[in-house]
């Protein structure tokens, strides 16, 4: 079989390695209907503008550099862990844009910051590159790669090979009409193997429009009432939640990090995540529900913990991602039965309507995959149990031992 | 905005000033309705011999390989994708030019026998080193999608390249198995491997390698690593590597995934643009009732873990709608897509004629990339600075698909390359092979 040539070929790795055009000036420039600063908010709701996108949402993040501390605190004896130099985004809502590029300079939180949004809101995502202060040789443009996004085109799917990236000084601001309830992930693409490595990913989900339904609706027996809230559009309430938790696992190299932050080649071919973590913690801080600042500078650095908390009798849904570059984790609740309700952020039922949950204790998950669980607390004893994964060698912290992906579920009375 | 024409003339005079050429090779239009389909050898007899050869890999290394070679050809990576009907009775015969006994195995094929065995390997009856012969025959009882390879000193061998695709098709044209739920217009094989160069360094050299330091640095689609894996089947410059790996469509068409776990890793293949549904694992469907209800049970998902030795077959489809702003960039007097709900003002996923709300940076802030068409529109280019793009003739939407364990998308400490390829979108009309 013969199909029309694509190209001539070695000007394909000139172009995969990207050419950067000269930049001529900085411009911080959030787009956002209604928003009359350019800081990301909302703030004229007669604007025209809004009128013609009522269900607009706007963030405005940064892309840039900026550290985070590990967890294995008895091995350096101090507060906080080994320190590394690390690659993230951050959310500047409500940063005035003369500002956005003074506050994310170094300040990169990791995970970058959750986005959570409604089934059919507009959502208005301005991304910044503010620059890689410590690395002041690199010049890299950002992406922001909605990852399983539907109907996805190159304008908005932030691969950079087949589409636009931001580079320093600026700002892009992609639009998502958000169609699909679902658990999902972001992530810059731009040499993916080294942002990514690098720590720029975050959760990203969004809820389901039959949570608002009217008061009373009948899904086929199941009676909804104002409040409830469900993983997917089940229409029969298989899916309901009570509380949920957005879960992303992940890993860091502290070589390759150490050789970022020095100038150093980059050693992709001996890459070894020996920082397994969950939401961008090792365990134990995983389980502090406190934000936490890195070593270097200062900067609140990593904001999400993973600790999971519900009442006996709630159905707690867990969000669990998978943005490591290196490994498959295995995901256990050894003690609180789990039902896969969903993958792909598509709920499990086959093209028929079958309905192809299952439960189980443990679930696995390659790079790039998505799982929604919920946990059923109804016959659990008040207490706290364990989350954590199954591959042992990876319930550490590097050379520490007790660490890495673990977390705790407190069941309250 | 510059005409299409406008656009592809002054693309194809800037690559000229560069020194390149654009190769537009002929294409063979398959009649009926399926377009693309997968590049192989049809018939019920195969003549295979199993002999060394070189493969290239996408920083230029030069990797030692066995392989097996059609009709005493050139070894190639994987093997040739062979390909039978439904109750065939299929005969391989198996010539060994290399220094070690060799043989096939036939994972889910029924009643495989053989005759002329020179011993009996691993998994599979062998010829022998230097010239020995084995014939398999076998009935392909199941349509789906299979992978052949080598039943000796399995681990080394299969490691150096002896693996291949077995497709056998339905009765029914332009299905994957007997049922019209898995119909589609193109398919495309999406074979998943890796070498661990130290290993094939040593075996050239005559040593046994030790396997268990096996750690993987190239990866590849279809044999190759990226980027080589948008070039067209049979460039002359992979001649151990028939296959590329690049896969094209149109909005609201099906494309059948054939996707192989032909190495020795996991990997999961992750397809942007869009979510794909899992019609059948290892042959076979995906069915809630057994051989009545076709492929309802398979899962949608975006990211696919194949395991060695495991086989899918998905359906991937872009519909394009529901984006907020209308991907032809049309007005809203223009004539709308014949595509059905484009043109249904109370559809949800009505987009005729809308704009996006967002503006695109001016260009001094921006990079581009070189399959970028210049617009945000599908089938269209737009101004670009001189020396960008060019890859992108027809305007379409390119996604790529890959390994989402993004150390593999690495060629041996280089990035780019790897374990990936794209998917195009074409804008309707288009040709596609």
């Amino acid at each position: 079989m013969k199909r029309i040539h694509v190209a001539a070929i070695r000007m394909v790795l000139a172009s995969l390695s990207l050419m950067i055009a000269a930049g001529a000036g900085a411009d911080v420039y959030v787009q956002c209907p209604g928003d009359t600063n350019g800081d990301g908010v909302i703030d004229d709701f007669s604007d025209p503008e809004y009128l013609a996108h009522p269900n607009a949402v706007c963030m405005s993040i940064t892309g840039g550099d900026g550290f985070i501390n590990m967890a294995d605190t008895t091995v350096t004896g101090e507060a906080r862990g080994r320190q590394l130099y690390m690659f993230g985004f951050a959310d500047v809502t409500g940063v005035d844009p003369l500002d956005v590029i003074d506050v994310g300079t170094t300040a990169a939180w990791y995970p970058g910051p959750v986005i959570a949004l409604d089934e059919g809101d507009e959502f208005f995502l301005s991304l910044t590159n503010v620059g890689m202060a410590r690395r002041p040789d690199l010049d890299d443009p950002h992406t922001v790669h909605w990852h399983g996004r539907a109907n996805a085109t190159p304008w908005d799917d932030g691969l950079p090979e087949v589409s636009i990236s931001v580079h320093m000084g600026g700002t892009l601001t992609y639009y998502y009409q958000v169609n699909e309830p679902g658990t999902f992930m972001y992530h810059c693409h731009v040499e993916a193997t080294e942002h990514m490595q690098m720590g720029m990913l975050a959760n990203l989900y969004v809820r389901a429009a039959q949570d608002n339904l009217p008061d009373g609706t009948n899904l086929n027996g199941f009676i909804h009432q104002t409040g409830n809230h469900y993983a997917y559009n089940d229409g029969d309430g298989s899916t309901y939640y009570d509380v949920d938790f957005p879960l992303q696992m992940s890993g860091f190299d502290p070589i390759f990090h150490d050789a970022s932050e020095s100038t150093q080649p980059l050693p992709f071919a001996l890459m070894n995540d020996t920082y397994p973590m969950l939401n961008g913690r090792g365990y134990p801080e995983t389980i502090i529900d406190a934000p936490l600042a890195n070593t270097e500078n200062g900067v609140v650095s990593q904001r999400e913990d993973a600790l999971i908390e519900a009442n006996v009798g709630d159905k707690i849904l867990l969000r669990i991602s998978n943005l490591s570059i290196t490994n498959y984790y295995t995901l256990m609740s050894p003690q609180i039965p789990m039902r896969i309700v969903g993958t792909g952020a598509r709920e499990l039922r086959g093209t028929g309507g079958a309905d192809l949950s299952y439960h189980t204790n443990s679930v696995n998950l390659g790079g790039g995959e998505a799982f929604d669980a919920i946990l059923d607390t109804d016959d659990v004893a008040p207490g706290t149990y364990f989350l954590y994964t199954s591959n042992l060698n990876y319930l550490s912290n590097n050379t520490e031992e007790r660490g890495g992906i673990m977390t705790e579920i407190v069941i309250n009375p | 905005m510059k005409t299409a024409t406008d656009t592809a003339l002054r693309h194809v005079s800037a690559l000229r000033r560069m020194g390149i050429s654009i190769l537009l090779l002929g294409w063979i239009v398959i009649g009926g309705t399926a377009q693309a389909v997968i590049n192989g050898t049809t018939g019920v007899n195969f003549d295979l011999t199993a002999k060394v050869g070189y493969a290239s890999m996408g920083d230029g290394a030069t990797v030692y390989i066995w392989g097996y070679a059609l009709n005493g050809g050139a070894a190639q990576i994987p093997g040739p994708t062979l390909i039978v009907n439904e109750g065939d009775t299929v005969t391989v015969t198996l010539n060994n030019d290399l220094g070690e006994a060799a043989s096939i195995t036939f994972p889910g094929q029924l009643d495989v026998t053989s005759t002329g065995a020179d011993s009996q390997g691993y998994l599979a009856a062998e010829a022998g080193a230097g010239g020995g012969q084995v014939e398999y025959t076998f009935t392909a009882g199941e349509a789906g999608t299979y992978q052949y390879h080598s039943g000796s000193n399995v681990a080394q061998q299969v490691e150096m390249g002896l693996s291949g695709a077995l497709v056998v098709r339905p009765a029914a044209s332009g299905q994957a198995y007997d049922h019209p739920s898995t119909a589609f217009h193109q398919e495309y094989l999406f074979f998943l491997s890796e070498f661990d160069p130290h290993i094939h360094t040593a075996v050239e050299a005559g040593q046994t390698p030790d396997m268990t330091s096996r750690r993987a640095q190239y990866w590849m689609i279809n044999g190759r690593s990226g980027p080589d894996t948008f070039f067209d089947d049979g460039i002359p410059w992979l001649p151990h590597q028939p296959y590329g790996a690049m896969a094209r469509t149109h909005p609201g068409e099906q494309v059948l995934m054939r996707v192989i776990g032909g190495g020795l890793d996991l990997h999961p293949f992750h397809t942007h643009g869009q979510n794909f549904r899992v019609i059948a694992r290892d042959g076979r469907m995906r069915e809630t009732i057994p051989g009545f209800s076709g492929a309802d049970a398979g899962i949608s998902d975006f990211t696919l873990t194949v395991a060695p030795g495991q086989t899918y077959d998905a359906i991937w489809s872009w519909e394009g709608r529901g984006i907020g702003w209308d991907i032809f960039g049309h007005a809203p007097g223009d004539p709308c897509d014949p595509a059905g709900e484009e043109c249904n003002p109370a559809s949800p996923d009505y987009d005729h004629g809308k704009v996006s709300p967002v503006t695109m940076p001016e260009q001094q802030f921006l990079t581009f990339g070189g399959f970028w068409s210049g617009s945000p529109f599908l089938g269209q280019e737009g101004p670009l600075p001189v020396g960008e793009g060019g890859l992108n003739l027809d305007g379409g939407y390119f996604y790529m698909w890959h390994s989402h364990n993004e150390e593999e998308l690495c060629n041996y400490d280089v990035f780019p390359g790897g374990l990936m390829t794209m998917m195009i979108v074409e804008a309707p009309g288009v040709p596609i092979p």
